[in-house]
């Protein structure tokens, strides 16, 4: 079992992010120097606003006005309590991980099942569901959020953050369908055909052999789930509008309103609001760059 | 013959929670979305057939067509910074200098940001108020030429441009670094040994072989950005006088704040219609492109 593992592994992982010869790679000095300095200016482009950021969080908002650019004197930490508590993060982040983990749970058990019968049994019409399913990919959420909207309106669904996980869910099954049911067709088809013939069931099968070789296929399709609904907005702003339901982007956006003119609490704000997207990052960084590159490539 | 009757019941056990929730909430709501298209329904209550009038009056409206001009500078307008650049930091990281994880790890952090946040931050950069852009300009001394960006229907746009691109350069750069680092190493080593260097690296050996990759790179992004809600949204709202209101935005307005439905679903099948054409499309034309 676990050679197979290995080798199935192997060809799974197309996408490398390191190489191991560099010998057509040679670059001269001169040419060194302009790649660095090139890449040191696009990394201040890319650091400097949130230094900045983080720099007027811990200011006064006096201090601020009167030099934006400076470091802070004192660190004014006070800030950040009081965006916490008065900007409800803690409710807007649960309520946003209530819907991620619904979101999670659903897209994999719906896209693994799907998968696993699309990608190793033979049956008539296999394709065309593939097709229909697949189909999904192109169509943005943009154009489904009206009839959504009113749907949950009809069914009172409107400020359930399990139904949004659902949503969310089912936008998420044409991609993990299309990359698990390619990753789960790499693994060999004598396992089960011998298996079948042992007499396991097509539901053994799929929990003690295909699942647990799918291991890394259904860590990205989760990695993608996440990344896309931590994010989301247009469907989360029409479905909640109970101040208590609110995910982190919408909550993000009435904290910003409210508190209009205190700057350095709504900089607080943000980067309380940045702070999880980068602890998820800081944690699984090889995961999520190789899950999003071979997402969006492949799948 | 028991066996194939079980299994039977089985793919359908397998295939039924998947396509329920699938065909549920994404393709009835699509099909769905067609047909009130063809309603005028102006309040919750009264609904009317109107077959093709809310097609007709979208297509008349011009403030619809300025948000599709607004969509495809919007498009063109990230999309000339950010594939250029993804492609050229995909390629100086793909080099493998020393170091080269670092710049790595700090060009990816802006898409690990909330993209509501982001806009906010973006926002604030821009604000006369207390922003980063006025004592930018004041000390390499454009002092008095500083306007402020998003208030100016000339200008707002290509700011927001800037903000996106500074919010997503770093998906590009990862994908074509993935398909560099993906390239046969043997046929790049074997084009240096018969002289190919420099530009001439880049074009015939480089781009040729990491051609796959470029077309998902170019198809994500432009089907990306006409898709984009959250940073023009939380940025603009589609203002100053209508200057930064693209596809999503008007569907947007119409459907949710001036409450015609019919009008935003025409707009949403728009969205539609050109996501996929775009995708269709593109890799039809690219697949020709043979080296």
């Amino acid at each position: 079992m676990e050679t197979l593992n290995l080798s199935t592994r192997k060809s799974i992982s197309a996408f490398k992010l390191t190489k191991n010869t560099t010998s057509s790679l040679k670059v001269s000095k001169k040419a060194k120097v302009f790649i660095y300095i090139f890449m040191i200016i696009i990394a201040v482009i890319v650091l400097l606003p949130l230094i900045w950021l983080i720099s007027s969080s811990l200011k006064t908002q006096a201090e601020l006005t009167a030099n934006v650019w400076g470091l802070p004197k004192f660190l004014h930490f006070e800030n950040y309590v009081n965006a916490w508590k008065r900007g409800r993060m803690s409710v807007y982040i649960n309520n946003s991980l209530i819907a991620i983990i619904v979101t999670i749970i659903i897209t994999v058990v719906t896209s693994t099942t799907l998968s696993f019968v699309l990608s190793r049994l033979k049956f008539k019409g296999n394709r065309i569901i593939y097709y229909i399913v697949i189909i999904g990919m192109m169509i943005p959420i943009h154009a489904a959020v009206i009839p959504l909207y009113i749907l949950a309106m009809n069914m009172k669904l409107q400020n359930n953050l399990i139904a949004l996980g659902f949503i969310y869910a089912a936008f998420r099954i044409s991609a993990s369908v299309f990359f698990l049911e390619s990753y789960m067709k790499t693994i060999p088809k004598e396992l089960e055909e011998s298996a079948i013939i042992d007499g396991c069931s097509l539901w053994r099968i799929f929990l003690k052999i295909i699942l647990p070789l799918s291991k890394d296929g259904v860590i990205t399709i989760v990695i993608l789930a996440v990344i896309a609904c931590w994010n989301e907005l247009l469907v989360a702003m029409l479905m909640l509008n109970e101040p208590f339901v609110k995910t982190l982007p919408i909550g993000l956006m009435g904290f910003v309103t409210e508190y209009n003119a205190e700057y350095t609490q709504m900089c607080a704000g943000l980067v309380i609001a940045c702070l999880p997207g980068l602890i998820f990052y800081a944690l699984l960084q090889e995961r999520i760059i190789k899950g999003m590159t071979v997402g969006a490539i492949k799948g | 013959m028991d066996v194939i009757k079980n299994k039977k019941l089985a793919i359908i056990m397998f295939l039924l929670p998947g396509l329920t929730l699938y065909v549920l909430l994404v393709l009835y709501p699509i099909v769905n979305g067609i047909v009130l298209s063809m309603y005028r329904w102006k309040t919750v209550s009264i609904k009317v057939f109107a077959g093709l009038d809310n097609y007709l009056g979208v297509f008349t409206d011009s403030l619809f067509w300025k948000s599709v001009k607004n969509s495809l500078i919007f498009m063109i307008g990230t999309g000339l910074i950010q594939l250029p650049l993804g492609f050229i930091l995909g390629y100086l990281l793909y080099l493998q200098l020393k170091g080269y994880r670092f710049f790595r790890t700090v060009y990816f952090i802006p898409p690990m940001l909330m993209s509501v946040a982001v806009g906010y931050i973006w926002g604030y950069i821009y604000s006369p108020a207390f922003g980063l852009l006025k004592p930018l300009m004041e000390s390499i001394g454009l002092g008095k030429y500083y306007l402020p960006p998003l208030a100016n229907s000339g200008t707002a746009l290509f700011f927001i441009i800037l903000a996106q691109a500074w919010h997503s350069t770093g998906i590009q750069m990862m994908l074509f670094n993935a398909g560099f680092m993906n390239m046969p190493e043997e046929v790049i080593e074997m084009s240096v040994i018969d002289g190919a260097v420099g530009w001439k690296k880049i074009f015939y050996i480089i781009l040729p072989l990491s051609w796959e990759v470029t077309t998902s790179v170019i198809i994500l992004q432009l089907t990306g950005a006409l898709r984009s809600f959250d940073l023009i949204y939380v940025m603009t709202g589609g203002g100053p006088n209508h200057a930064t209101e693209v596809l999503p935005i008007y569907m947007f307005v119409k459907a949710f704040q001036e409450f015609n439905i019919g009008y935003g679903a025409v707009a949403a099948i728009v969205i539609f219609i050109l996501s996929i054409s775009l995708t269709v499309g593109l890799q039809k034309l690219m697949k020709k492109e043979t080296f």
